[in-house]
């Protein structure tokens, strides 16, 4: 067992894989950078050749795939919010692919606290200028006295406890399901993982960024009211 | 010392109690749901899955703090 603790701390560890003029650049960028460059350039290979009329398969396969995306983020934050819906499209895309890279031996960038950080930060962010945009500068700062100004230091506390949330929620996620595949691992190496692995690695990763991106909706939604 | 890092880190993981139950709830509300009203399935299962992950935060939270002790600590 003590083998699997240090297993555990290495893994834990976000190594610094090279340096750009004494910037560290970890292995979750790096990682991240990998699946930028794939969405990119299937992006591009996919809307190549686009037509109006007579639309190829791949096209209309394309269409349907799009608009069931776009459907799935604009539903949590409804019509108003609209203009929102391409980041948590992004942000799905993203987490999803990020959450089942692990699957070809890459390490996945969201067991990397500071991108789970990165992205509650953004999220928190866009969720006050929602309010900001949508309510001005006064209504956004009366909106911490509701529904009574007693509940204002929740509110702001609020402003803490929500990017923390979806921080510790998608990294814990991610890690405990490494830990526990580890776990098993260690006990029984044949068969058992291949079982867990498609409910862990599969299913709980995508479930994790379809929570993320809900949630973000639902915060924007909730400014935005 | 290391034996109380460990009894700290057992009861932040007893946060999964909370989980369990209120997964364990959920899903007894949705069989019931679904007995009463068959063709409303797949919106049960969605809102099911969404509630179950929601609830299981709990757990995760105090899986983190466990683990944030003995990495500290230890």
């Amino acid at each position: 067992m003590g083998n699997l603790a240090e297993n555990l701390m290495e893994e834990l560890q976000c190594e610094t894989v090279f340096s750009i003029g004494g910037i560290g650049i970890s292995e979750s960028v790096v990682v991240t950078w990998i699946i930028m460059a794939v969405v990119l350039i299937a992006c591009l290979l996919a809307t190549r050749r686009l037509k109006v009329e007579n639309p190829g398969r791949g096209q209309l396969l394309l269409e349907f795939a799009v608009s069931w995306i776009q459907n799935l983020c604009g539903g949590f934050i409804g019509e108003e919010g609209k203009r929102y819906a391409p980041y948590l499209t992004s942000v799905l895309i993203y987490l999803g692919i990020a959450n089942l890279i692990g699957i070809l031996g890459f390490k996945p960038p969201t067991k990397d606290l500071n991108v789970t950080a990165a992205l509650a930060i953004m999220s928190i962010v866009l969720i006050q200028y929602a309010g900001i945009h949508k309510k001005g500068v006064k209504g956004w700062l009366k909106s911490f006295t509701e529904p009574v100004a007693i509940v204002a230091p929740i509110n702001i506390l609020e402003l803490v406890i929500k990017p923390l949330s979806l921080c510790m929620r998608l990294f814990g996620n991610v890690l405990g399901a490494f830990v526990i595949m580890k776990l098993i691992e260690s006990v029984m190496p044949v068969f058992l993982p291949v079982v867990f692995s498609a409910y862990f690695d599969l299913f709980d990763g995508l479930i994790q960024a379809y929570v993320f991106v809900f949630l973000t909706g639902l915060f924007i939604k909730e400014a935005i009211e | 010392m290391s034996t109380m890092i460990a009894i700290g880190a057992a009861i932040a993981v007893l946060t999964g109690i909370g989980a369990g139950i209120g997964i364990g709830i959920a899903t007894s509300k949705a069989t019931e749901a679904v007995a009463r009203q068959p063709e409303a399935d797949g919106k049960i299962t969605k809102i099911l899955l969404l509630g179950a992950a929601l609830a299981e935060a709990t757990a995760i939270y105090g899986f983190v703090v466990a683990l944030l002790i003995i990495i500290l600590l230890g």
